[in-house]
């Protein structure tokens, strides 16, 4: 399928891992693997579901500084392609159920390269008129929340 | 990577750590020397002063000298980078990608080591 690229909402990072195509594949559809790069340390991240196939539900949550797990990601698979193509968005829930907060699509691709695997990660959000929304900023790896309140602390201080 | 999103991964980096981000959140309600600043935290204060020069480095903060005191501001304008949503979006999955690289790297090394 032919992706429209939209400079407004969406983005694309393309990287070259230099590692075979099976063990990027493996980082991203091992919930273990996957766990230990999703967030940045010290958050910590849990895969509470990651069923890999069309309609699957990817669930995963956030503790930050060792406290409770907080939701973080919540969606479902739209296409998995083994080793090749994994698309995901928080639109839908697991089995298709429309999601309360719908926020992106992402297509994730694995093709070879010379130099290992080119990795493509492909992002549409839904419209930058969620950007003052606070649950786009729950995807933000648990940062939003600190950067928010740290906002408004430098609003109130530095007038 | 254009400037501007090197600049958000390392204002992302400096908001990962909890010391940072209480320094940040404490120099919001106004400056203060760097004495007062490390008093909270059980750490010497040459590793404190690292957090420090990565703040002032990646602009989230300012510091001069007043006396023998060196005095910590915040950098407001450091957070409107901040703001702009699909530029934080892009950093966020650049950041994202750099973890999966590295893990994928350490995980290829660990199996040729075997």
């Amino acid at each position: 399928m032919n992706q429209s690229f939209n400079p407004e909402l969406d983005l694309t990072i393309t990287r070259v891992i230099n590692a075979p195509r099976s063990l990027v594949w493996r980082a991203w559809s091992d919930p273990a693997s996957f766990a230990q790069w999703w967030v940045p340390a010290p958050a910590q991240c849990k895969v509470v579901a990651m069923e890999l196939k069309p309609g699957g539900a990817f669930v995963t949550q956030i503790s930050e500084n060792g406290g409770e797990f907080t939701p973080h990601l919540n969606g479902c698979f739209l296409a998995v392609d083994e080793g090749e193509r994994i698309v995901f968005t928080t639109c839908l829930l697991g089995g298709w159920r429309p999601a309360e907060e719908p926020f992106i699509t992402a297509s994730i691709t694995f093709a070879d390269h010379p130099l290992g695997t080119e990795y493509v990660a492909h992002v549409m959000h839904k419209s930058q008129g969620d950007r003052n929304n606070h649950e786009t900023w729950g995807f933000f790896d648990g940062w939003g929340t600190v950067i928010e309140q740290l906002a408004k602390l430098v609003e109130q201080g530095a007038e | 990577m254009d400037h501007y999103s090197n600049q958000l991964n390392h204002i992302f980096q400096a908001l990962a750590d909890p010391t940072r981000r209480a320094v940040l959140g404490e120099l919001g309600r106004g400056a203060a020397s760097v004495g007062d600043l490390a008093k909270p935290f059980d750490m010497a204060l040459p590793s404190f002063m690292k957090h420090i020069h990565y703040l002032e480095t990646c602009g989230l903060i300012r510091t001069h000298k007043e006396g023998r005191v060196r005095i910590c501001t915040i950098e407001k304008q450091a957070f409107g980078v901040v703001e702009s949503w699909l530029a934080t979006q892009r950093a966020l999955w650049e950041a994202r990608t750099d973890r999966l690289e590295q893990f994928v790297m350490a995980e290829q090394n660990k199996e040729t080591a075997v």
